[in-house]
């Protein structure tokens, strides 16, 4: 039986080192208010860093836009290849895209767009299940797919984004013979059976539950929860329907919508910890899990009763529970809220260790780093030390127009040099 | 000059308003500044120049150059703050010097400004990391108390942390990582360094292999970041052996980070080494121990760099490669250096002669050697150049070192003495120990060199009958021969540049040999034409099959063996 959300943050509180929280609340000196205003003008130099480089690390809308035309013309390949009604396939985000916490990578590499396209049963020999993921691997062939272990993976040469898109059908529509020959046979959590899918797992031949949509819609419903007191804008999330192909939720989050600014600046302070060699790539935490415990943390607090006075508070809490978040005895454990018995962490028991340890090391250094940051007087040091932790240097402020044009053309502009060889000698 | 600098700024100011027309006279050049357009914050720096070095135009070529606020905060930026662009062509392409100044400006804006403040330089410093390191090491290093003043690593990076001890010459102050369990490679640096490796000490080094390039923007800047990186990646008592780093004595010892992957390095020596004292004149200095981390420059002796720029993935086989070189005269020895400049681990060379005054035009050796014996000069001296090959000298004649060792466990043999009696042997130690072998030898004034290179199965001798004689390119008048006063040995005088086609044609087989796998017995012969045999002795002329050779300079023919 998984513990709960609010016995996991009551034993987190028990277990944390409140070393963050005395920085932060150093900052208000001996001002006792719980006025938003007075706090957002005593925390504004920090949270206005911070949600620089919330901005910053946001991907850009004109590459979404790029990303999500090329998704829905998979899609719309695939019904003209597999010549399939309208209405028997539906293409959707999963994943950062879906839960609006898609963030760049810190070397302006590409980033990922999962997809997951869900498919009428009746166009699908559910005993075959590696034939179905072939078969639509076949029909991207145009796209020139690389098969992984449940999606296809298609790159576009020249662009910013790759897809990754999972074939899967509707869980509820599988016979219960087939729901027996899964393995592991994980079941949807209660609530969350109607968005179930089964999708092929390659490794073993078999079908495997997930649940995309569930997982959206858990960290939808939990981001909506309220533990500001004082929350003056309001976020509402923006999803379109349209025709079978969902687009990409747009991803400008403000940090007022603590949830997922958490999710995203700490998704960026574990790349750059990737980055800065303090964890090694390969045992870094997945962000799956750092969504998942996150989210069961912010869910944690509020069925605690627990509310903050400033979104600055809350993310500091939420970065000194989080590495309380796992239990370090026994199975290490991070459970799908949407998928009973599916364990994120599952690989973690088998590593000697070497994922857990990473886990804790980048979240010690995440503490250190927002004590670091929060410790630092005055906007330009403030933003230094930002940059420095968030690899953000350069990133824009909101009111500034950053862009210089290159020089126009002139009748006085001499003509190139001619280029040189250099020989090597 | 005029009162406007030696530029006539009037056309240059249409296009370039940020040009401050006043010129500023310093170290005899002269300085334009620029004024920058409002920069974002993150992205501002103090301030932009033209400069015209001392020399310019004749012999300097202008540059831009930034604040000293932009020195590793922004990448192409030198450490004297000048802009690594490509911009002033330099002397001799046009005669209007404001055209040079034009195109300098123009990439000053068009590719810094512009690209800069759009954020597409922003991952500039990962494509040249090491060029960072450096300039943040110089700004950091104090030459008289720096206890170690750089990190040498003489292996490929470990697949996993590790903490080793290693040395520290002294007074060099370099450490030598990597060469743990066999110290053949760190004596031989040693030697190398002559007085500055005379005494060494232990250090203690965590070792961390790493994935991406540190840069200014990610490098540790404390003992807690390196912390961070090291409790993670050493082992509990590794970790804790580092932090209470003695020697067995109880003494304090220096202690290492190296931080390095294939291609780069980076390292820190951590505080709290013991103290560091140093002359002056004829005081003792003690200096304050380091109150941070100290960064230091990585030097890769490994093979797969020296060798083989990480480009040569054979150079790691060739380290494993024991191989046998008889005759290190004019031929031999130079081969010898080129093995071990090629990567080749170990090389035994023979060679019963001393060098003499004759040989000095065409040998590795010159007259600091005279007289001594030509395998052990030869051996010294490559092994001082090249730590990663050990070269071991055999003052003997080939037959009684093939007497004494046999050609158990050698890779390939190498015969480069020319001598028959050689080849005879060679011959018969590789029927009880088959081993590849290479026969090389040049003719007369290097008109053709040859190089026979024999699988272990097939000997050399057809029979009795030695086929060297029948592989010439040339039938030689023997008074094209001098017999040498004194002497029952043969010479005949050639250049050290006509022996380098020799040198080049074995050197490269003989590589091709120790590589494996092994072909088909061959010959390749390096055959000058009939104009380079007419400039050294009248009616010379090239056998049939290497008539091809006649119309050219020099050609490179190969045969089979034994030819038919």
């Amino acid at each position: 039986m998984p513990t709960s959300n609010v016995d996991l943050v009551l034993n987190a509180e028990k277990r944390r080192r409140a070393y963050i929280t005395e920085a932060v609340t150093a900052l208000r000196k001996d001002v006792e208010t719980t006025d938003f205003a007075t706090l957002s003008q005593i925390y504004g130099p920090w949270s206005q860093a911070l949600e620089r480089v919330n901005r910053h690390i946001t991907v850009a809308q004109e590459d979404i836009d790029a990303a999500a035309a090329q998704y829905g013309k998979v899609g719309h390949c695939l019904l003209r290849t597999l010549q399939w009604p309208e209405n028997s396939i539906e293409v959707c985000p999963q994943g950062s895209a879906s839960t609006q916490t898609l963030i760049r990578y810190p070397d302006r590499t590409k980033f990922d767009i999962d997809a997951v396209c869900q498919v009428d049963i009746s166009r699908v020999d559910a005993s075959d299940p590696v034939g179905f993921f072939e078969s639509v691997g076949d029909a991207l062939r145009a796209f020139s797919p690389t098969a992984k272990k449940r999606c296809w993976n298609i790159a576009y040469p020249g662009e910013r984004f790759y897809l990754e898109f999972t074939p899967s059908i509707p869980l509820s529509t599988v016979s219960d013979q087939i729901v027996e020959a899964m393995a592991p046979r994980f079941l949807p959590a209660h609530g969350y059976e109607g968005t179930a899918l089964a999708v092929v797992d390659m490794p073993t031949k078999r079908w495997k539950t997930s649940n995309p949509k569930g997982f959206t819609r858990w960290v939808d419903e939990t981001a909506d929860l309220s533990l500001i007191r004082f929350e003056t804008s309001e976020f509402a999330s923006l999803r379109r329907i349209r025709a079978g192909v969902e687009d990409v939720p747009d991803q400008d989050v403000e940090i007022t919508d603590t949830l997922r600014a958490a999710i995203r600046l700490f998704k960026r302070h574990r790349d750059m910890c990737v980055r800065r060699e303090i964890i090694e790539g390969e045992f870094k935490p997945i962000s799956v899990v750092i969504v998942t415990l996150l989210t069961r943390c912010y869910a944690g607090l509020a069925a605690a009763n627990r509310s903050y006075a400033h979104p600055l508070l809350l993310l500091v809490e939420l970065a000194e529970l989080l590495p309380h978040m796992v239990a370090p005895e026994g199975e290490y454990r991070v459970d799908n809220p949407t998928v009973d018995g599916e364990n994120f962490a599952e690989r973690w028991n088998d590593d000697n260790d070497s994922r857990y340890r990473a886990f804790r090391t980048w979240c010690d250094v995440l503490g250190a780093d927002l004590r670091l940051i929060l410790q630092e007087r005055g906007d330009q040091a403030i933003r230094a030390e930002v940059d420095r932790v968030f690899g953000t240097t350069g990133a824009a402020d909101a009111d500034n127009d950053n862009e210089i044009r290159p020089l126009q053309a002139s009748a006085h502009r001499p003509p190139p040099p001619p280029p040189r060889t250099v020989g090597l000698a | 000059m005029s009162d406007q600098g030696p530029l006539n700024l009037a056309g240059l100011a249409r296009d370039f308003p940020d040009l401050i027309p006043d010129p500023l006279y310093r170290d005899g050049g002269v300085v334009y500044r620029l004024r920058l357009p409002r920069l974002p914050g993150g992205r501002a720096f103090g301030g932009a120049e033209l400069v015209l070095p001392p020399g310019f135009p004749d012999y300097a070529v202008a540059k831009i150059r930034l604040a000293k606020d932009a020195v590793l905060r922004i990448p192409h930026v030198e450490g004297d703050g000048t802009l690594c662009i490509a911009g002033d062509p330099g002397p001799g392409i046009t005669d209007r010097l404001e055209d040079r100044i034009y195109w300098l400006l123009s990439a000053y804006h068009d590719k810094f400004l512009v690209r800069w403040v759009a954020g597409e330089l922003d991952g500039d410093f990962a494509r040249e990391p090491m060029s960072y390191w450096l300039i943040h090491v110089a700004r950091a290093a104090n030459r008289t108390s720096d206890p170690i003043k750089a990190v040498w690593t003489v292996d490929r990076c470990p697949l996993v942390s590790r903490l080793v001890e290693s040395p520290l010459l002294l007074p060099g102050g370099i450490v030598v990582v990597g060469d743990a369990g066999n110290n053949a490679v760190s004596r031989r640096i040693r030697e190398s360094l002559g007085v500055r490796g005379r005494q060494q000490m232990q250090v203690l080094v965590a070792d961390v292999p790493i994935t991406h390039a540190l840069t200014p923007g990610t490098w540790p800047r404390s003992v807690e970041d390196l912390g961070h990186i090291l409790q993670g990646r050493l082992l509990p008592d590794e970790w804790d052996r580092l932090k209470r780093p003695c020697n067995r004595r109880g003494r304090p010892l220096h202690r290492l980070v190296l931080l390095r992957n294939g291609g780069y390095g980076f390292a820190y020596l951590l505080p709290g080494g013991p103290p560091t004292h140093t002359w002056d004149k004829k005081h003792k200095r003690a200096h304050r121990p380091l109150q941070k981390p100290q960064p230091l420059n990585v030097v890769r002796l490994d093979a797969a760099w020296t060798a083989g720029r990480d480009q040569c993935p054979e150079v790691s086989a060739r380290q494993g490669r024991h191989v046998v070189v008889f005759g290190a005269g004019a031929l031999g020895s130079p081969i010898v250096d080129q093995l071990a400049k090629a990567g080749v681990g170990k090389i035994d060379v023979v060679d019963p002669q001393d060098l003499a005054t004759a040989n000095l035009g065409r040998h590795l050796l010159g007259a600091d050697h005279v007289d001594s014996a030509k395998s052990f000069a030869v051996a010294d001296r490559v092994n001082l150049a090249y730590p990663t090959c050990e070269v071991k000298p055999f003052y003997v004649s080939a037959q009684i070192w093939l007497r004494e060792h046999g050609l158990s466990g050698i890779d390939a043999v190498l015969d480069l003495t020319g001598e028959p009696i050689v080849r005879s042997c060679v011959d018969h130690a590789r029927l009880r120990n088959p081993c590849p072998l290479l026969l090389g030898w040049m003719e007369p004034f290097v008109a053709a060199a040859h190089a026979c290179m024999l699988p272990a199965d097939v000997a050399w001798f057809q029979g009795a009958h030695d086929p060297m004689e029948e592989l010439n390119a040339v039938d030689w008048p023997d008074a094209v021969v001098i017999q040498e006063p004194g002497c029952s040995s043969r010479f005949q005088n050639y250049t050290a540049a006509a022996a380098t086609h020799a040198v080049a044609l074995v050197a490269e087989q003989a590589i091709k040999l120790i590589d494996g796998p092994e072909s088909a017995p061959r010959v390749l012969s390096w055959v000058r034409g009939q104009q380079y045999l007419d400039d050294h002795w009248s009616n010379l002329r090239l056998r049939a099959w290497a008539e091809q050779a006649a119309a050219y300079d020099g050609l490179v023919l190969e045969r089979t063996f034994p030819i038919e």
